[in-house]
């Protein structure tokens, strides 16, 4: 891996759920892809996807994809489901930031990117809840 | 040089717990993170401010937790908890599942504390987590795999579910958060035997 002596900034847009954890490494503009992974490509049990320990690999995945491609900077992008779902990033999302810190890269700053309705649509399920 | 500046309103009646007396839980708040804390104390308006990078990255997001865990009703020290990489913080709102009649909202949360605290004490006990019921929200402190199963069982209350039905939701998911701790557990250990 030759690597550039000053490395470019990238934006890595972590989408953290309960059932996964996708790590997203873009340009500035957020327009072009350098790297991705997700927790499910390095776990079996559908059930880990969105583990911490997944979170992890993945983002040590993205990392090191991204790292040979010359991007050493970061600006995170944390965000949850958001919108009527979960609007707390899952077990992965701090996992995924130390393993992009523990791959190399240096972190300029965390954002959290959870989209928030101004009062949005209906929660599914109607007025009696989900009846199981 | 400015590095970070965000704001935060908080109630004015947990304006004092932030401060704490003579300003010690503020300070012990700023040491621990590296922030500056500017509050007014007329609006409940709450400055932080980091003059440089933190060594934790996360540190700004955990900031404005444990700062929103305080005007939640936690005590500064169970707040302080957020600081850990594992904790997180889960606000939810009694509004949405109860209406905002002021007589909904006591009842509820008698439900949620239970008579003399033990549905709340046996919740906690159980998830290893913190709640604090305050005014119209309630808010669980711990680590992801205890704030899953309290969250459920205090959903299940919020709906009208009795305490012994909530509390077997909450053993369901507790026995499933075991389930994948233990088999993460084992992925890990795996990894660095090789």
């Amino acid at each position: 891996m030759s690597q550039p002596k000053k490395g470019r900034i990238g934006v890595a847009h972590i989408y953290s759920s309960f059932n996964d954890t996708i790590v997203h490494i873009t340009d500035v503009t957020g327009g072009e892809t350098i790297a991705r992974a997700s927790g499910g490509m390095f776990v079996d049990a559908d059930r880990l996807e969105g583990s911490p320990y997944a979170a992890l690999k993945a983002a040590m995945a993205a990392a090191k994809e991204a790292l040979s491609k010359g991007v050493n900077q970061l600006i995170v992008k944390v965000r949850a489901p958001g919108g009527i779902k979960s609007r707390i990033p899952g077990p992965g999302a701090a996992a995924a930031i130390r393993g992009l810190a523990r791959s190399g890269m240096l972190i300029i700053r965390v954002e959290e990117v959870t989209p928030i309705p101004h009062d949005g649509t209906r929660r599914p399920h109607g007025r009696r809840g989900r009846r199981v | 040089m400015t590095f970070y500046q965000a704001k935060i309103k908080m109630p004015r009646a947990r304006i004092g717990v932030l401060i704490g007396k003579g300003g010690a839980v503020r300070r012990r708040l700023e040491s621990l993170t590296g922030a500056r804390l500017s509050v007014d104390s007329r609006t409940g308006e709450v400055t932080i401010r980091f003059d440089s990078p933190p060594g934790d990255p996360l540190m700004p997001s955990k900031l404005v937790s444990v700062i929103r865990a305080i005007s939640r009703g936690f005590s500064p020290e169970k707040a302080f908890n957020l600081l850990d990489d594992e904790y997180v913080l889960e606000v939810i709102d009694l509004r949405n599942y109860v209406g905002d009649r002021k007589n909904a909202l006591i009842r509820i949360r008698g439900r949620l504390i239970g008579e003399r605290g033990r549905a709340r004490a046996y919740i906690e006990g159980r998830t290893g987590t913190s709640i604090s019921v305050y005014g119209h929200t309630v808010s669980i402190i711990g680590r992801h795999y205890g704030v899953i199963p309290a969250k459920e069982a205090v959903i299940a209350l919020l709906k009208g579910a009795r305490h012994s039905t909530a509390y077997r939701i909450m053993e369901k998911k507790l026995a499933e958060m075991r389930e994948i701790e233990n088999l993460e557990r084992r992925l890990a250990s795996k990894e660095t035997g090789e």
